[in-house]
């Protein structure tokens, strides 16, 4: 099964033998259990985020820097915990098994994505968790920025499907994730800032990472100059959408190709 | 059983479930397999074997919907659809992957709903593997055998009327191994079909009804399990092994020698019976200081009708 964990040293704990077990019927149920299961690399996987986002938000970080910081940490997570699992998945023969089952592609890459973005959705949750107790942001600008993190972790989940369905390897689909989000952030305005005008303010628009920028630079204290609370969750709401049908959409190349 | 007499009261019993038509798959090196055509009736166990890198599983997999061809075609039940076929087969890959931290219970609760089995058929087919007992353990702490188990149980479950098996036998034990005969047998018994990719000609002999021997991705013969062995009435298996050179060739030349071949661990040869014939083996050996360390002769069975049909071992 894949094991959605950017952080995967830990070898899997199986759980104690004891009462029954809950039976997944579902193929995200059983990819969630697994992962649920591996206790010490999922604690690692809650916690590494919390050692980037409380220094933080509690040294009095430039806003502008932080912001940064927690955007490309979000992308990472939501990018290389789907491509690297699913490739990993291909590698160990669990796509192959998934792959004859009288089960829809685009519903087998959608429940994949699902299992692995609960996860990631609850690393984001405790990043703006840590952030709501320390900088006490506006609730609204909090929830918008809240559903922007989900909407972009879906958004680079889907990437991260993308680069599973164009290479067998982990390490190669690491190479690919940072071929495409290093551009990708830049054109998010993360390391220069998004131009008044311009392709470049263009291209922002429709980048979720921009939006998602702006909402933690806002959150921190900062005065991003497109900020927007319901701009935030118009393009939330879109970003997700969009990523769902893109990830139902790979299914079908992420089963069809077989490991070489 | 309802729900095999209802699926298969959907199915023609007269007509073959698996067709494949010049089917060909290569891959860039120029390995790969075909062109093949085979067609499995209900009720037939078809084998396909060879030795590594003979294409079997290439074609095992092209028949089991999991690649496409790149040449020719394959109907399932009649029609070509992959999708619309997958409702009515399982199979099992070579590879043991598993949701592996969960149970074999949990694991078969997925892949009995993925296939709409019933959950009352779910334990019995547990029992039956022989992993009823350590059902709720997490499969990461089983043994590589009864993961195997759980793998083949997963598949059997439901009596899917078309099964695949990749190399079935790997990591079971001499009671796995009968388990899974036994388990293949009754499928043929019910007039469901099965298909095996597998160089244990032991377990073929014991289960095949139909065997195709693949080399170098083409086959080399495809005829049922009674017609190979027939043709090697009044033939005997002669294995040894020695030190020094290798009197291979000088064997080959022997009066009533039909085939000798190097092999795995020795030379095995396969001759007429007739007077003489170890005396003129072991005067060869002796010839060329080739000294002989074993030799063992014992009735040939599928691998020795390999070996005499392409020449080649299935253990090389």
């Amino acid at each position: 099964m894949t094991e959605h964990s950017d952080l995967t040293l830990s070898r899997p704990r199986p759980q104690a033998v004891g009462a029954p077990r809950p039976r997944p019927t579902q193929l995200w149920q059983l990819e969630l259990r697994g992962t649920l299961a591996r206790r010490r690399a999922l604690l690692i996987k809650l916690l590494f985020p919390l050692v980037l986002v409380i220094p933080l938000v509690t040294t009095g970080a430039p806003p502008f820097f932080a912001g940064m910081l927690l955007t490309v940490l979000i992308a990472m997570v939501g990018t290389v915990g789907t491509g690297v699992s699913i490739t990993r998945a291909r590698g160990s023969g669990w796509l192959d098994r998934l792959a004859v089952l009288p089960l829809p592609a685009w519903r087998v890459g959608l429940e994949l994505f699902f299992a692995g973005w609960l996860m990631d959705a609850l690393q984001a949750t405790l990043v703006l968790v840590v952030i709501a107790i320390a900088a006490r942001p506006d609730p609204a600008t909090l929830a918008t920025t809240w559903l922007l993190a989900l909407s972009a972790l879906a958004f680079s989940g889907a990437i991260g499907l993308g680069i599973a369905a164009l290479t067998d390897h982990p390490g190669e689909a690491m190479l690919y994730l940072a071929v495409v989000l290093a551009p990708l952030l830049f054109l998010s305005g993360l390391f220069t800032g998004v131009p008044a005008e311009g392709i470049r303010y263009w291209v922002a628009q429709v980048l979720p990472f921009s939006y998602l920028d702006e909402g933690f630079q806002l959150l921190l204290g900062g005065n991003p100059p497109y900020g927007d609370p319901w701009g935030f969750l118009i393009a939330a709401l879109v970003f997700m959408g969009l990523s769902l049908v893109a990830t139902a959409a790979l299914g079908r190349a992420v089963l069809g190709r077989t490991a070489s | 059983m309802a729900r095999l007499l209802s699926s298969l009261s959907e199915l023609s019993l007269t007509e073959p479930w698996l067709v494949a038509d010049g089917l060909s798959r290569r891959y860039r090196n120029g390995r790969g397999v075909g062109p093949v055509s085979l067609q499995v009736r209900p009720g037939e166990v078809q084998a396909l074997v060879g030795p590594n890198g003979s294409g079997k599983t290439t074609l095992l997999r092209c028949l089991a919907t999991r690649t496409r061809p790149g040449t020719g075609t394959v109907a399932w039940f009649g029609q070509p659809n992959r999708e619309q076929a997958r409702s009515r087969l399982a199979v099992v890959f070579d590879a043991t992957a598993h949701a592996d931290e969960l149970s074999a219970r949990q694991n078969l609760a997925f892949f009995g709903t993925a296939r709409k089995i019933k959950p009352d058929l779910w334990e019995p087919a547990l029992e039956e593997s022989g992993v009823a007992d350590v059902a709720d353990d997490p499969l990461a702490r089983l043994s590589y055998g009864m993961r195997r188990r759980v793998l083949l149980a997963e598949a059997l479950v439901g009596d899917p009327p078309l099964l695949f098996l990749d190399e079935p036998t790997l990591g079971l034990d001499v009671s796995g191994c009968q388990w899974l005969a036994e388990a293949v047998r009754a499928r043929a018994r019910m007039g469901l079909a099965t298909c095996i990719s597998t160089n244990d000609t032991d377990f073929v002999e014991e289960v095949a009804s139909t065997v195709c021997f693949l080399v170098d991705g083409n086959p080399v013969r495809n005829s049922p399990l009674g017609d190979l062995l027939a043709e090697l009435g009044g033939t005997r298996e002669i294995k040894l092994t020695y030190r020094g050179p290798s009197p291979v060739a000088a064997l080959g030349r022997v009066s009533g020698v039909e085939r000798a071949v190097q092999a795995e661990g020795g030379i095995v040869i396969l001759a007429r019976q007739r007077d003489g014939l170890l005396a003129n083996i072991l005067a060869t050996l002796g010839d060329l200081d080739a000294n002989l360390v074993d030799l063992t002769v014992r009735d040939p069975g599928l691998a020795d009708c390999f070996l005499k049909l392409t020449g080649r071992s299935l253990h090389d």
